[in-house]
Order: structure tokens, then C-alpha cells, then sequence
């Protein structure tokens, strides 16, 4: 009984937002010329839940869909690219949000992932939107600089959720990823 | 024979062909491209027999390539007349940004597009895994080099013409 009380607590704790990704677009960076190797095409290809890549020529930039209904891991996308000789220099995520409320370093789960809003004002979220992922390694060194600026929170640093999140029903040491919507 | 030889043997002619196939080599007679010109004529690689060709694969938006034309066209107004054809072979999806390319590059040489991107049937066929590669081939129609580029494609280029 007791044990159902706490499980009950945390569940109120921890939003699970009405929110599913289903696209990225990706850009790729590197000391060659990314879009003249089809290297990130297929390394791409071969993650697991990822449908189709194009290249978007214009926008030096991959278009992936995921596949339906699919847990994203973003990480994935991260090693993909770097497998292939090359490194994130972009990555923004678009899906359909219904009514999740966002705010300043609000975690929200999103599929089987962790999401922290950085640089963003309180608002409710609803439709086709699009976040940026500015995590370290997922956009220039000079942003992240930047973006790791607008929180205190230590997480942006590790990816990591930290000792402070766990009242919120994170487990110490969960991927966090830290998005903004531009 | 023991059946574990009949197996290996089995697997050796299932595979041959695949390991035959994996790379092109050195010595190979170039496999057959025939696609659109500019004109919308075809244009065949094999037509270029007697001629030493540089098979050059690239594509508008690849930025690389199109620094490499600058200098490809000095090496070719310089062989032309001694024997050298470029033919370059563009993955372009769309034919009007190849066309502007060849008209901003100044493009004199010949020119085919297969509008697949790394998907086309000739990025397949010839493994093209990146751009710019090129081959350069003989006037018998054989594979001597690959991705000879500035001042090494020109001393090959007046090895094989002027001597």
C-alpha cells in the first residue's frame, strides 16, 4: 500500500507530455565537405529508428523521418554522424505537441526521453513545433557557450540529470537533453 | 569429398563474383556510362575509345568539385588537342542546376547527368561513395589511375601524351 502511495507521488511529479517527435533535420560538420559523402547518408540510415534520410542540398542539412510511433534516441543521431567521420553541428527535432506547458529549466518527458527547456518563456505548446538541441557536442562550441550560460543548473554541462532533479522523479544520472525553441 | 569441402566450395562460387566485383581495379576496362548530354543526346563513355579520358564524377552543390574545375579546365585546354577528353558525370537531381554549373564553371568538356544523387544507377554501379572521384582511363578503354588531381593528373597526362 505504502509502496503504491510513492509510485502515485511520482507519477504526479514526473510530466509525461502529450508531445511524440516525429522528424529531424540534421546538419553535419567536419574538416571535408559533409554533403559530398555519402557516409552519413547510410550510417543514418542504419539507425534503428530512423525511415528515410534525404539530403537537403540547399539547406546543407539531412532530412530524417523517424519511423512511427518509434522511442527516439537522440544520442544515436550523435554516434551515427561521428561513426561516420563527421560531427553534429545542428540537430532540431519537430512533432506534434498537445498542450504540454513548457517553462525555464522544466523538464519534460517526451517519448523515452528526458527534455530540459533553456532560453524559452513560459507557454503551452500545441501543434507542429519544432526545439533545437543545444546540448554539448550538438552545436558549435561558441553556442553552447552561450546557451550553457542561461541556467544554472548543472546538467547542461554533464547531460546528466544531478542530485537536484531527483525530487522531481528523475533518477540521478539520466540523459537530459537540453532543447530551445528559436 | 567431405561434405564440409562441398560446403566451401559451394560458398567460394556464391561469392566469387561479389569479391570479383567489389573493387575496380587497375587494368579494368571501364564499365560501360551512357547517359544525356546537355543536349539531351546520349552520350557514351566508350565512344571516347583512342582518347585519354578523365571520368570525373561530381555534382553542383558539392563546393569541392567545383574549385577542381577551375583547374580542370587549364589541364584541358592545354591536352585537348594532344589526345585528352574530360568526361564529367554529375549526380545532380536537377538538371537545371547542372546546367547552370557547366555555364558558371565555364564547362567546355563533355558532360552527362544521372539525376539520382548517390542513388543514381552509375554511383552504384561505380561504388561512388563521395565526391569529386574520378578515374582516369587509357585509349584502350582500361582503368590506370584514380583521383589524380593538379599537378599529378598533368605529369601523368604528359607521361602518357607527349612521350
Amino acid at each position: 500500500m505504502n509502496k503504491l502511495f510513492v509510485i502515485g507521488i511520482f507519477t504526479l511529479f514526473v510530466q509525461q507530455a502529450k508531445a511524440q517527435f516525429s522528424k529531424a533535420d540534421l546538419q553535419a560538420t567536419g574538416l571535408t565537405c559533409a554533403m559530398c559523402s555519402n557516409a552519413i547518408n547510410k550510417a543514418l540510415q542504419k539507425v534503428g529508428f530512423v525511415e528515410s534520410v534525404e539530403s537537403d542540398i540547399k539547406n546543407s542539412s539531412f532530412a530524417i523521418v523517424f519511423k512511427k510511433d518509434a522511442s527516439v534516441n537522440i544520442d544515436a543521431l550523435k554516434e551515427a554522424v561521428e561513426d561516420a567521420g563527421f560531427s553534429v553541428g545542428g540537430l532540431r527535432l519537430t512533432g506534434l505537441f498537445n498542450e504540454v506547458k513548457i517553462a525555464p529549466d522544466q523538464h519534460i518527458k517526451i517519448g523515452n526521453s528526458q527534455f530540459h527547456f533553456i532560453s524559452v518563456k513560459d507557454q503551452v505548446l500545441n501543434g507542429e513545433k519544432t526545439v533545437t538541441v543545444v546540448d554539448k557536442n550538438f552545436i558549435s562550441e561558441k553556442q553552447f557557450k552561450k546557451y550553457s550560460s542561461a541556467t544554472k543548473m548543472d546538467c547542461i554541462r554533464t547531460g546528466k540529470a544531478g542530485t537536484c532533479c531527483t525530487k522531481e522523479g528523475l533518477a540521478e544520472g539520466e540523459r537530459v537533453f537540453h532543447v530551445t525553441i528559436i | 569429398m567431405t561434405n564440409l569441402q562441398k560446403q566451401f566450395i559451394v560458398l567460394l562460387i556464391v561469392f566469387c563474383p561479389l569479391l570479383a566485383n567489389a573493387q575496380i581495379k587497375y587494368g579494368a576496362d571501364a564499365p560501360e556510362i551512357a547517359l544525356p548530354a546537355v543536349n539531351g543526346d546520349t552520350l557514351k563513355l566508350s565512344s571516347l575509345k583512342g582518347k585519354v579520358v578523365l571520368l570525373d564524377f561530381w555534382a553542383s552543390w558539392c563546393a569541392p568539385c567545383r574549385v577542381a574545375n577551375k583547374g580542370l579546365g587549364k589541364l584541358y585546354s592545354k591536352y585537348k588537342s594532344k589526345g585528352f577528353e574530360i568526361f564529367g558525370v554529375s549526380f545532380d537531381k536537377d538538371k537545371s542546376d547542372w546546367k547552370k554549373a557547366i555555364a558558371k564553371d565555364k564547362i567546355t568538356w563533355l558532360q552527362v547527368n544521372d539525376d539520382g544523387g548517390w542513388e543514381a544507377p552509375t554511383a552504384i554501379n561505380w561504388r561512388i561513395d563521395a565526391i569529386p572521384t574520378s578515374y582516369l582511363i587509357d585509349q584502350n578503354g582500361k582503368l590506370i589511375a584514380m583521383d589524380l588531381a593538379g599537378k599529378e593528373l598533368e605529369k601523368k597526362l604528359k607521361e602518357i601524351l607527349e612521350d
